[in-house]
């Protein structure tokens, strides 16, 4: 207790008021005016314990600093006789690591939390570990695919085009990357990222990845499909050119509904590279699928995905009631594509797929010269608008399945003449000069995460009048097609609560004695 | 014609007041130490034991004043005895009190050497009475 000062802050300085100080000399005390602390003592509640007094005696001439060891007495008769508790009145002091009792200090005090009882902790983490292991096996939306040490790695591009080996697949995330790698025929079977082994090498948790097709590219690109996929090909220099080398990687990983993964194919794309080449480019694409279903590309799930294409498709004829509606690649819903080239009759075929919420619109010009018949160019004119194979059905839900045959919305087709003629008597030829697809959607489903969902299809086909031209001359008319999404969801009605009705009823038996 | 009683006057007054006592004693000790599971640190595996000495004592307190009571009024040196021996052990558990205790305070010092002085007086007290039915 004479040791401690609480009040020396400065370390081989005198403290001004600070009597305990022992950096003060005499002299430095005679210049204090008071005692800042003028006692030390250990716990107050102790019945009997040292303490420490400090004071100046003023009256002196120069001041001197008084020092005494008394013994203060608590009168208390709740004061502390004696404990046998050791951390009842200061903290102890933590025990130094010996190497014997090393291991029952690393079990106390190696945890996240110190524990108390270190044999009940251990039994704790046993359990959390056991029902930990069968949850590790389903899957969640875009948990990364776990193979035996680390997650199944899709090369993507990370700020600049360079691949990356540290982008994770994640589960039911089908994602499609390329980017670049430097390579060069020296080195090619020095770097693993672009031989087979690499990417068949991790299995997935239970599951081996096998290897389900070959391309081979060769230096002018041409594609061939090998025979037999089971010979595992590795990168070797062969004549100045480095063959066998991974050029793109597609993963089909089957899943059930149960979130656990049961099957996994890699498709791979070698192809060789010759000496002038520093780097190559490399895709790579995983795609889910579930066991016993066939993969239809969704757009959306379930509401529609903006960006997504259109799903549609046709009923197949014959059948008396609507089975199945056929939606396969060929029936999808597509607009007119403008060329650099404008004249309509020359861009037969080209076609973009109308993505959902994009609205889209294209047109062409079409040269009309006086020998051109109206028949024949109606029927050109509402191939080019429609295209080959204009669909009759369009899924209202992104996951829409074919057999549902309620979930598909028929196309309805509406025809508008441009111009009223009123001389029925001449013969008008009306050709079709543009097409508009009108999709009306609305918000499906709760407030906090509306789906989209197709509610009406309607194609109108505005036509105009052809007049004769007389010959020689030539007109030009422009033909348009367009595509236009409506939302018609209804704002949202407020919900309230019932009002509470106060419930009142005599009970049956009332009037007794009268009913 | 005290040769015809030889019940102990004294020692039966003792038990008496050693029973007024010790419910002053409980009641003060079971206080103090709620008093000192609030103010002081107090772990549960200390205060557990504590609180388990005190009602083992309180029991053994009953018993032994009742053996006591009963041999000093019937005249018999079998419970005197045996109360007695149970005298031993309210000692070793009164000394519990006093030094072995998570926190002494200086009430329980004061209350634990009355309780020790009373032991002894009614020790002597009992074997003087025992030597008196025994001859």
């Amino acid at each position: 207790v004479a040791k401690l000062c609480v009040c020396d802050l400065l370390v081989a300085q005198c403290d001004v008021n600070c009597c305990c100080d022992p950096d003060c000399s005499a002299d430095e005390f005679s210049l204090f005016t008071t005692c800042s602390v003028p006692v030390v003592t250990g716990d107050s509640r102790l019945c009997s314990q040292e303490a420490a007094v400090y004071s100046l005696d003023v009256e002196a001439n120069p001041p001197e600093r008084i020092f005494q060891l008394i013994d203060q007495v608590n009168p208390s008769i709740f004061c502390i006789h004696a404990t046998n508790y050791k951390e009842a009145l200061s903290f102890s002091s933590p025990e130094m690591p010996t190497a014997e009792n090393f291991d029952q200090l690393l079990k106390q005090f190696g945890s996240a939390a110190f524990s108390a009882e270190p044999a009940s902790w251990d039994m704790n983490t046993d359990a959390q570990n056991l029902s930990d292991a069968n949850e590790t096996y389903r899957y969640e939306y875009g948990v990364p695919v776990q193979t035996e040490d680390a997650f199944l790695r899709l090369p993507s591009p990370v700020v600049s085009s360079w691949c990356s080996d540290a982008n994770p697949a994640g589960f039911l995330v089908n994602q499609a990357t390329k980017c670049t790698r430097s390579l060069s025929v020296e080195k090619c079977d020095d770097i693993p990222a672009v031989s087979m082994l690499f990417y068949i090498n991790s299995s997935i948790l239970a599951v081996n990845i096998t290897v389900q097709s070959i391309v081979v590219q060769s230096l002018n690109g041409t594609r061939t499909l090998l025979n037999d996929s089971d010979v595992l090909r590795l990168p070797m220099i062969l004549d100045e050119l480095c063959i066998n080398i991974v050029l793109g990687v597609s993963y089909h990983i089957t899943y059930t509904d149960a979130g656990e993964i049961i099957e996994a194919a890699a498709a791979f794309v070698l192809g060789a590279i010759n000496k002038e080449a520093l780097s190559i480019q490399q895709s790579f694409e995983v795609s889910f699928t579930q066991v016993n279903t066939t993969p239809v590309p969704l757009s959306g799930n379930p509401g529609y995905v903006v960006g997504l294409p259109i799903r549609a498709g046709f009923r197949p004829r014959g059948y008396p009631f609507p089975v199945e509606i056929n939606a396969n690649k060929h029936g999808q819903l597509t607009i007119l594509r403008s060329t650099s080239n404008q004249d309509c009759l020359a861009a037969q075929g080209a076609r973009a797929p109308i993505l959902f919420g994009y609205n889209m619109i294209s047109g062409c010009q079409l040269r009309i010269t006086a020998a051109t018949k109206c028949q024949p160019l109606t029927q050109t004119l509402l191939d080019l608008l429609k295209g080959q194979s204009f669909p009759e059905y369009v899924a209202s839900f992104g996951n829409s399945q074919a057999q549902d045959v309620l979930d598909w919305v028929p196309i309805t087709h509406l025809h508008t003449p441009e111009q009223r003629t009123y001389n029925t008597f001449q013969s008008s030829c009306q050709i079709p000069v543009s097409l508009e697809i009108e999709v009306k959607w609305t918000k499906y489903g709760s407030l906090v995460n509306p789906q989209a969902r197709i509610v009406n299809v309607t194609a109108t086909i505005t036509t105009t009048t052809l007049k004769q031209l007389p010959s020689g001359r030539e007109r030009t008319i422009p033909v348009t097609s367009s595509v236009v999404f409506t939302d018609i969801s209804s704002p949202a009605e407020p919900g309230y609560k019932a009002w509470p009705t106060i419930n009142v009823k005599l009970p049956f038996d009332f009037f007794f004695p009268f009913v | 014609n005290s040769s015809c009683q030889l019940s102990s006057l004294p020692l039966q007054m003792l038990f008496y007041a050693n029973g007024i006592y010790y419910i002053f004693y409980f009641s003060a000790t079971l206080a103090m130490i709620v008093y000192k599971s609030q103010v002081f640190s107090y772990p549960d595996n200390f205060l557990a034991p504590d609180l388990i000495w005190l009602f083992i004592m309180a029991l053994l307190e009953v018993l032994r004043l009742y053996l006591g009571s009963k041999g000093n009024l019937t005249e018999e040196e079998a419970p005197l005895g045996l109360s007695l021996a149970i005298t031993g052990g309210s000692v070793i558990l009164s000394l519990y009190f006093l030094v072995w205790q998570t926190y002494v305070l200086k009430a329980d010092v004061i209350i634990n050497a009355i309780l020790l002085c009373t032991y002894g007086l009614e020790s002597i007290l009992k074997v003087i009475a025992i030597a008196a039915f025994v001859s």
